[in-house]
């Protein structure tokens, strides 16, 4: 619970004005012993409540933010290990205060309890042998959501969380049916409700004090904005998989617009319409997911649940649809080659997209099937949708689907897919066959590497042509060296004792070469800089943040959507855009002469 | 009258098409659907354990590997089908398994060669036939 503690130890206005920017506070944070608070996130709230900016604080617990926001204010300390500290301010448009703020002590384990990441609970859980039954549950659990947050760690009897996982297979979950015992007899057992002791470090530097985020809210409690992307026109855009919507952020005004796309023939779910696809969660037919930008400036967009690859024109705010192929399911990740020609991976269906928008032809090519079970499986498998589509939202098919007794890694499952800037070849994980691949486009050779990591999910290149690639399963960050067919890997660090990570996306900033990371199991975001071999660790100020692709702007921002799934489980009860300005807070420092 | 003798075939093959029911149940314990093949396996092992119902034996024998090669050539080449491919694999599918799925399959033409007439399979399922 948060405590609202009104710390104001000096209110100084100073008057100064400050260019495009009204409210300003620099001050101190403090430990409940008087101590400098490292790390800690000082967010300012605007007066509506609907966007928020939030800076570090040094290592002698200073800060400094200046954001656009006037009026009734509120200011938030947060800090792993202390409870948050709330302050309310009445901000003018071009004032400056120093406002410093000290945070407390939980008054017990359970109100700590409440302040830690879902990593910490879930780290607790009883595996009957960890390394054996609990990759299942990451792969499975984890990627629509966290799993030990407020919401999904509540107390359940073994029956009800038998359900909620048969509920979840509903939902594309592929656990088998041995796998989804352990998973609900563990989660009956580990999310008891009783408090613990636990300690969780982020990880302060210098670095994370020059850093600022932004983030602004969007959509309603079952938004489902998968992925976000920064295109030309500056706009952020994201796709809402749950509600048919292509949303866009002015970042520079905060204004927020919906284009919803249009209607198709499909039932609610698209061809997915026999799966159980919970009311309000998926409530589209196209599922909008990944997005990628032609030099023309139209903007192309998966459909994953028609399986529809559709344009979107900025200028004229048209879309346009594209069937992708009549076997085909789940068009996933897209992106961009050099000569303009769309590709995507069609994950369900181990197949690779190939769309040339001067002549609208569409080329669906199977990708290797890596063994005689992936190939019944990935041939049968649209067979099986069809099936299921005849009885809508019974799920009936799953009773035929191999990966009852396989569990998920029987499917190959081509996720994750980026253009090599050196050659221009195309390259894709495969998420659960733990393989990448190269398809060069003028032949379509494709040829395949074993991963040394499980779980190679969202990977990109930097500027050089070396291919990072994030191991979901396994909590690590591994690079690729396409010239010498060489792997190296590197552990992603925890926060806390027994935790892993769950490392979604990743992306290169080419201009810098660091690579920033999403970190879903426990509310950060790493930025991992090649040269030093280094990591730094940026917490979220929002709880429960599931970021699932990363986009940057000119000036260096990097970009990304909260997706949870749902979207109501996240701090707000709704997802947000969030941008990440890694020299946010030295300019506000600066700027404030902090 | 003396009973004809079970030939060698009908032994083998009614062991196989047991091991298959087997085999499929122990899938449908995870996947339910797989009962359904399982049961009519048992159900085929039974009538060719049995001598019983030849004809009826026989038209599920063709019946499973006519929606096995749909099934396989709808996949491989059906894309001429267009939105209707899915549908049509859908139904081959679901025959296939309705008539025994997969295995019954792999055992279909070793069967149907031993149900021509004058072959050891044909003569146990008719018995009558060989007294006159």
């Amino acid at each position: 619970m948060k405590k609202v503690v009104t710390t104001l130890v000096g209110f100084t206005v100073l008057m100064q004005p400050l260019l495009a920017q009204a409210a300003a506070f620099s001050g101190k944070v403090t430990l409940a012993d008087g101590q400098p608070a490292y790390g800690a996130m000082v967010t300012v709230f605007d007066a509506a409540g609907e966007s928020r900016q939030t800076v570090y604080t040094a290592a002698d617990g200073s800060y400094a933010i200046r954001t656009p926001y006037a009026g009734k204010l509120k200011v938030r300390a947060r800090l792993a290990g202390s409870p948050d500290t709330l302050s309310e301010q009445q901000a003018s448009a071009t004032g400056s205060a120093r406002l410093d703020l000290a945070l407390g002590k939980f008054a017990d384990q359970t109100a700590m309890n409440e302040s830690l990441s879902a990593s910490a609970f879930n780290a607790r859980l009883p595996w009957p042998d960890v390394k054996r039954d609990r990759p299942a549950f990451v792969s499975q659990c984890n990627y629509c959501h966290q799993m030990g947050n407020s919401w999904t760690r509540i107390p359940r009897d073994h029956e009800q969380w038998i359900a909620e996982v048969d509920k979840m297979e509903g939902l594309l979950a592929m656990p088998s049916r041995a796998q989804s015992a352990t998973i609900a007899q563990t989660l009956w057992k580990g999310f008891d409700g009783k408090p613990f002791a636990a300690q969780q470090n982020y990880g302060a530097s210098a670095e994370l004090s020059r850093g600022k985020v932004r983030e602004w809210l969007v959509g309603d409690g079952y938004t489902f904005i998968h992925d976000a992307d920064v295109a030309k026109d500056g706009l952020l855009y994201g796709t809402d998989e749950g509600h048919d919507i292509l949303w866009t952020l002015d970042r520079a005004t905060g204004k927020i617009e919906r284009y919803p796309l249009p209607d198709i023939d499909l039932p609610r779910g698209g061809i997915f319409s026999g799966m159980k696809l919970p009311i309000g969660q998926f409530t589209g037919k196209h599922g909008p997911h990944s997005m990628a930008q032609t030099s023309d400036g139209r903007i192309w967009i998966t459909n994953a649940l028609s399986s529809t690859l559709m344009s979107f024109d900025p200028a004229t705010k048209q879309f346009k649809t594209y069937q992708v192929g009549h076997d085909s399911l789940y068009p996933h990740t897209v992106r961009v080659d050099q000569d303009d020609i769309v590709w995507f991976t069609i994950v369900a269906s181990n197949q690779m997209g190939r769309f040339d928008p001067r002549t609208e032809e569409m080329t669906v090519m199977r990708l290797p099937h890596n063994g005689f079970i992936r190939w019944t499986t990935d041939m049968l498998f649209p067979t099986l949708m069809r099936i299921g589509s005849w009885f809508p939202d019974q799920a009936v098919h799953l009773n035929l689907s191999t990966h009852r007794f396989f569990g998920e890694r029987i499917l190959a499952f081509p996720y994750g897919i980026d253009v090599n800037p050196v050659d221009g070849s195309i390259w894709y994980a495969k998420l659960y066959a733990s393989k990448i691949g190269r398809i060069d486009p003028r032949t379509m050779e494709v040829r395949e590497w074993d991963t040394p990591m499980l779980g190679p999910r969202r990977p990109r290149f930097d500027a050089k042509g070396i291919f990072w690639i994030p191991a979901f399963d396994e909590g690590g960050l591994m690079r690729f060296d396409p010239k010498s067919e060489t792997f190296e890997t590197f552990r992603i660090p925890v926060v806390g004792k027994d935790e892993y990570e769950t490392p979604y996306a990743l992306n290169v900033d080419k201009k810098t070469g660091q690579v920033w990371m999403a970190a879903n199991n426990s509310d950060r975001i790493i930025r991992f800089d090649p040269a030093t071999r280094t990591f730094f660790t940026y917490p979220s100020p929002t709880r429960v943040t599931v970021l699932r692709d990363f986009s940057f702007t000119e000036d260096g921002q990097v970009c990304s959507s909260s997706s949870n799934m749902p979207a109501a489980a996240i701090e707000d009860g709704r997802p947000n855009f969030v941008c990440i300005e890694p020299e946010g807070g030295a300019a506000d420092r600066a700027a404030l002469g902090s | 009258m003396a009973l004809p003798t079970r030939p060698a075939a009908a032994w083998l093959f009614a062991v196989l098409l047991l091991i298959g029911a087997g085999l499929t149940a122990f899938f449908g314990l995870s996947a339910n659907g797989y009962l359904v093949p399982a049961a009519m396996l048992a159900i085929m092992a039974a009538l060719l354990w049995l001598g019983r119902a030849g004809g009826l034996f026989k038209a599920v024998a063709i019946i499973n590997l006519i929606s096995g090669a749909v099934l396989v050539l709808t996949l491989a080449f059906g894309d001429v089908l267009g939105d209707r491919k899915l549908d049509v694999s859908g139904v081959a599918l679901l025959v296939n398994l309705l008539t025994g799925g997969p295995l019954l399959g792999l055992l279909a033409p070793g069967l149907l060669l031993g149900l021509r007439t004058g072959k050891a399979l044909n003569q146990w399922f008719n018995p009558a036939a060989i007294a006159a």
